[in-house]
This record gives structure tokens, C-alpha cells and sequence, in this order.
């Protein structure tokens, strides 16, 4: 297969100690280490309906702090981009509330199975943002990072529109943490396109999949040991590609294969 | 196809293309959360969960993708896509991509969704379950009857007797669980699908509807349909009164009933119909017949306003 070029115009990162890509840029020009940070509040979505705002998750909030950083300077219109979501599980918490009712009452909350679905915060995005695009959710674990960013690439490069990427691992809340234990929030979103483009590019990429045995690049030592269950932890730690003066590729684990991200070209950050 | 065909089917692209160059979209709404729901329940009188229990090999949605990858053989790109009852109607539209970039030849799409608890009592606590046999498009319909399947379609590049055309999906950002009033979103999906296959909706010979028999679904996908269709009396039916609403596999059982109606020249009727809807003025199939039916529709909407239509056709085209 031929390499698949695209284009990273926009970022934002969202974490306990990591607000912003601002942060995330000095934790990689200062060799900072995020430890002990303080927890993250998710604010309410105000562009909801109130409605809405009320019964939005946690998981719901994450993603939309994540956009709604990334919209505050974002030259694309988020009301009118594809979207692709990817997710470990995105919807731990409500899970757990269900579980929790069935074991006893199974008297289900007509407020909280809506949010059960997995789909639920590409809805709520939809909503905030007004936006009638198409927008895909999908999973594969560990590595929902490698295969949300496969699909959303791909979606950028065939219907030559942009797409908004969104990989998001809200904290699964006890006991589901015993089973995946996702202790911290993380979540990022990539504003991509592909081919010419007349908005500011922050770096190029060629995603390849591999099919020959290649080791996966480890995750850095500045990620903590609370984020190394986080898929969207991948997606950090590649962003260090935009500031690495020794590293141009991050290669991902998927299934039997790898995905291997080369920088093309950057803009100095 | 029998699943026996299904596998020497997808056994003979392996061989000659090999293991890689086989991909896997699956989508799911639940995946395997019934499995955590009786684990849950002993957690809490036992106080551990159940010895062996692995929420990675059946409640994921990873769960469902890893199984099915490695009970077909399958080392090429898989991924989960959990857009609701949409999701295994997109599978086609995402494998569709992948091989016209060209880094698979052949996808294997499926759709999977089991009875457990959570949706079962999830409906009704919305009030959306039928307390009787799910009448779609009926006047006196009282909501969805669950049901559960899977089923898998072997896409490739070569010819045969029906084809997988393309597709158009659509957000409705209007509400959770409510679709718009007026279809809007199932309309932008439809116009969308018409306009990748290059089609005229005066072209569509039958369309397998959504209607999951309840009094907003139905009544929103009618206005798409007379919208999108006007003038042009395509026949309609959803399948649900039969298979009952699959969720997550949905979108997989109606592709492939789809498909059958198209290979077979036969249109499927709604099942349990007694009588038409106030003000709806649909073309309703009421009993099984023999069409000439070149290219057929399958419409599939969830939970988030996500929204997806496919179209089908006779090979050859």
C-alpha cells in the first residue's frame, strides 16, 4: 500500500495536569514529568440545551472540553466537519450506574440510558455544535488511538473534506476500574485534511501499515503510570514527533500489525 | 450465505491474498455487557467478581472485534464501530474507504448484538418497548420488540450477482434519542447515498425502512421517505415486525435482507401490519411478491441522531 499523507492543523489535549497543547508543548521542550496532578473539574457544556447539559456524563464533558479547547481558535468550522470518536470504553460510568440498578431494582433511569451508548458523545457534539455531518465511533482496546486515527485519516483522504478526531478514555468508576482500570481522564482531538490546504499546518504525516514483526516505540517516561492504560496516551506521546529534534516516526501496536506515523514536514512550534 | 460458504468464501481470498490484506469492520451497541451483568450481580453478593471473569475478552466492544479476527483468520487492519443501531450499517461505509485507499482488498463486515438486560430495561424504562408483536408503520404500533443476531458480509472487488453500491450517513444534532421531526437527517443520508451511487431515487425499486415501530421513528422516517421519494411510489417495508429491532446488528441483518431481496427479485413485507398510519402515504409492501428490483435501500438510525443509508444493486452494473 501506498503511504497515507495527511495533515495535522490543530490540537488539543486534555488531562489532569495537561490543559492544553500549550502545556503539552513545554513538557516536551523542558522534559517536564506530569506526576500528582491535581484532578481534572470537567466544566458543564454550556452550547448544550439545558437539558442536555443537565444529563450529560462525565465521559460527555471530557469530550466536549477537549472540542471546546480546541474550537477556541480553531479556523475550521466545527459545525460543519466530519467527525471520527475513538474509545476504549466511553461509557464506564453509566455502565457501572446500570449495572448497579440491575443488580437491584433494574428500575434504569430514562435520563441515564441515552448516555449509555457509546455514540452518546458524538450526539452531544452533534447538538453543541449544530453540526449534521457523519460521525463514526469505533474501539479496538488499547488501540482505539491507532484505529480512530486509521479511520479518520482514511476519511479525510476519500471524501477530501476534514475531519475532526476525537480519542477520549474517561475514568472508569469503581469497581469497573478493577476490570479496565482507566484511573485518570485523558482525551485529544486532531484537526486533519489532507492534500493542499490553505489553513495553517502544524506538521505533515504518513501513516503506513505494517505487516512485517516491527516494535512498537514505548511510551515515553513523562506520561504517568495513571495515563498507560489510556489509548489517547499514544496520541500524546506521538504529538512529540512535532517537537523531537532525534525522532521522526512513532510506530502504534494494531492487532497483528503496526502503524507506523512519519513526519513529513513540521512547523517549527 | 450459509455460514459453511461464508468461511470457503473468505478462506479462498486468504489463500490468495493472504491474511493481511483481510480486514474486519464490526459494529455492536452492547458488545458482550450481559457477560458483566451476571459477573456485576455476584460481585455483589460474593464480594469479587466471578474467578476468570475478563471484561476484555466479552463486555469490550474490542471484545467482539479480537474474537472474530481470530476465529476467521483475519491479521489485517479490525476495528469496532459502536455508532448505536447505525453501526453495522456504517461498517459498510468505513470498508468501503479502506479498500479504495487500498490498504486491504477484501473487508469482512458484521454486526453482532445480544439480549442482556441493560437495553431490555433501558427501552422501557423511554417507554418505547411494544407490549405486543412490534407493528412498523402500523397506525396502532406501541414501540420495539428487542431482538438479538449477528451476521457477517464478505466484501471484495470482484463481480457477483449483487454489489454493495455505496452509502451516505448524516448527524441530526437535533436530540438523544429522538430523531428530528421531520426526518432531516434521514433525508441528508439518503440524498447523500443517492448521490454517491450516481443514482436518481426514481431509480431505488425497493427500500428496506428503519421503522422500528415506534410512534417517532416511524412517523420522522416517513416524512424522509415521502420527501426523498416523492412521486416516485418505491415500495417500502421494514423487516423489525419480523427480526425485531437487533440494535447494533441492525444494520447487518437489513443489508443482507437487502441483498436477498435484490439476488432473489423478491420484496420482503412488514410483518403484523393491520393498518396504515394517519397522513402516511408510503407505498407499503403488505405481503411477500416477485419485482424487478435493480437497486434496493437499507436505512439505519441511532441513538446520538447518527444516520445511515445503503444502497444495493444487481452485479453487472
Amino acid at each position: 500500500m501506498n503511504a497515507l499523507s495527511f495533515n495535522l492543523h490543530e490540537v488539543a489535549v486534555l488531562a489532569p495536569g495537561l490543559t492544553s497543547f500549550a502545556e503539552l508543548q513545554e513538557v516536551f521542550r523542558d522534559n517536564l514529568v506530569i506526576n500528582n496532578a491535581e484532578p481534572l473539574i470537567l466544566a458543564v457544556p454550556e452550547l448544550l440545551p439545558p437539558n442536555e447539559r443537565r444529563r450529560s456524563s462525565q465521559s460527555v464533558r471530557l469530550v466536549l472540553s477537549c472540542i471546546s479547547q480546541l474550537a477556541k481558535t480553531s479556523q475550521f468550522q466545527l459545525n460543519e466537519i466530519r467527525s471520527v470518536f475513538a474509545t476504549d470504553d466511553g461509557v464506564g460510568e453509566v455502565s457501572q450506574q446500570m449495572l448497579e440498578v440491575l443488580s437491584t431494582t433494574r428500575q434504569i433511569s430514562p435520563l441515564v440510558f441515552p448516555n449509555s451508548v457509546h455514540s452518546a458523545t458524538a450526539g452531544y457534539f452533534s447538538i453543541a455544535y449544530r453540526n449534521q455531518k457523519p460521525s463514526t465511533v469505533v474501539s479496538r482496546g488499547l488501540e482505539s488511538f491507532a484505529a480512530g486515527l486509521l479511520c479518520a485519516v482514511i476519511e479525510t483522504l476519500t471524501v477530501n473534506e476534514p475531519v475532526l478526531f476525537v480519542c477520549s478514555d474517561p475514568v472508569m468508576t469503581h469497581p469497573m476500574d478493577e476490570l479496565l482500570p482507566i484511573t485518570q481522564p485523558t482525551a485529544l482531538a486532531w484537526l486533519l485534511s489532507a492534500g493542499d490546504s490553505t489553513a495553517p499546518v502544524l506538521a505533515s504525516f504518513a501513516l503506513t501499515i505494517e505487516s512485517d514483526e516491527q516494535l512498537c516505540t514505548p511510551l515515553p517516561l513523562w506520561i504517568p503510570k495513571e495515563w498507560r492504560s489510556n489509548s489517547a496516551s499514544y496520541g500524546y506521546a506521538a504529538l512529540e514527533l512535532l517537537a523531537s529534534q532525534s525522532q521522526d516516526f512513532y510506530r502504534l501496536g494494531y492487532g497483528a500489525q503496526t502503524l507506523k506515523l512519519e513526519l513529513i514536514k513540521r512547523e517549527p512550534l | 450465505m450459509q455460514d459453511a460458504v461464508f468461511r470457503q468464501a473468505l478462506h479462498n481470498q486468504i489463500g490468495k491474498l493472504g491474511t493481511t490484506r483481510v480486514g474486519l469492520v464490526v459494529g455492536t451497541s452492547t458488545s458482550g455487557i450481559r457477560n458483566t451483568e451476571i459477573a456485576y450481580a455476584l460481585r455483589k453478593t460474593e464480594g469479587h467478581w466471578p474467578e476468570g471473569f475478563s471484561y476484555q475478552h466479552t463486555h469490550s466492544v474490542n471484545a467482539l472485534c479480537q474474537f472474530v479476527s481470530e476465529a476467521l483468520g483475519i491479521q489485517g487492519p479490525a476495528v469496532g464501530i459502536a455508532s448505536a443501531c447505525a453501526s453495522s450499517a456504517k461498517v459498510f461505509l468505513t470498508a468501503q474507504r479502506w479498500i479504495s485507499q487500498g490498504i486491504v482488498d477484501v473487508v469482512v463486515v458484521g454486526g453482532v448484538d445480544s439480549l442482556c438486560l441493560s437495553t431490555l430495561h433501558g427501552f422501557n424504562s423511554l417507554q418505547l418497548l411494544s407490549n405486543e408483536m412490534c407493528r412498523p408503520f402500523d397506525r396502532t404500533r406501541t414501540g420495539i420488540s428487542i431482538g438479538e443476531a449477528a451476521g457477517f458480509v464478505l466484501l471484495t472487488q470482484e463481480s457477483c450477482p449483487v454489489q454493495f453500491l455505496g452509502g451516505g450517513e448524516s448527524s441530526d444534532a437535533f436530540h438523544i434519542t429522538s430523531p428530528q421531526p421531520d426526518g432531516l437527517g434521514a433525508q441528508a443520508a439518503m440524498y447523500e447515498a443517492l448521490e454517491a451511487t450516481n443514482l436518481m431515487a426514481g431509480d431505488i425499486d425497493y427500500i428496506n425502512a428503519h421503522g422500528t415501530a415506534t410512534q417517532s421513528n416511524d412517523r420522522a422516517e416517513a416524512i424522509a421517505l415521502e420527501t426523498v421519494f416523492s412521486g416516485c411510489d418505491v415500495p417500502v417495508s421494514s423487516t423489525k415486525g419480523i427480526t425485531g429491532h437487533t440494535l447494533g446488528a441492525a444494520g447487518i441483518v437489513e443489508a443482507i435482507l437487502t441483498i436477498e431481496a435484490v439476488n432473489k427479485q423478491i420484496l420482503p413485507p412488514l410483518a403484523n401490519f393491520v393498518q396504515a398510519d394517519i397522513g402516511v402515504n408510503l407505498n407499503l409492501i403488505h405481503e411477500a411478491r416477485s419485482a424487478s428490483i435493480k437497486y434496493a435501500m437499507s436505512n439505519n438510525f441511532g441513538f446520538g441522531g447518527t444516520n445511515c443509508s445503503l444502497i444495493f444493486g444487481r452485479g453487472g452494473r
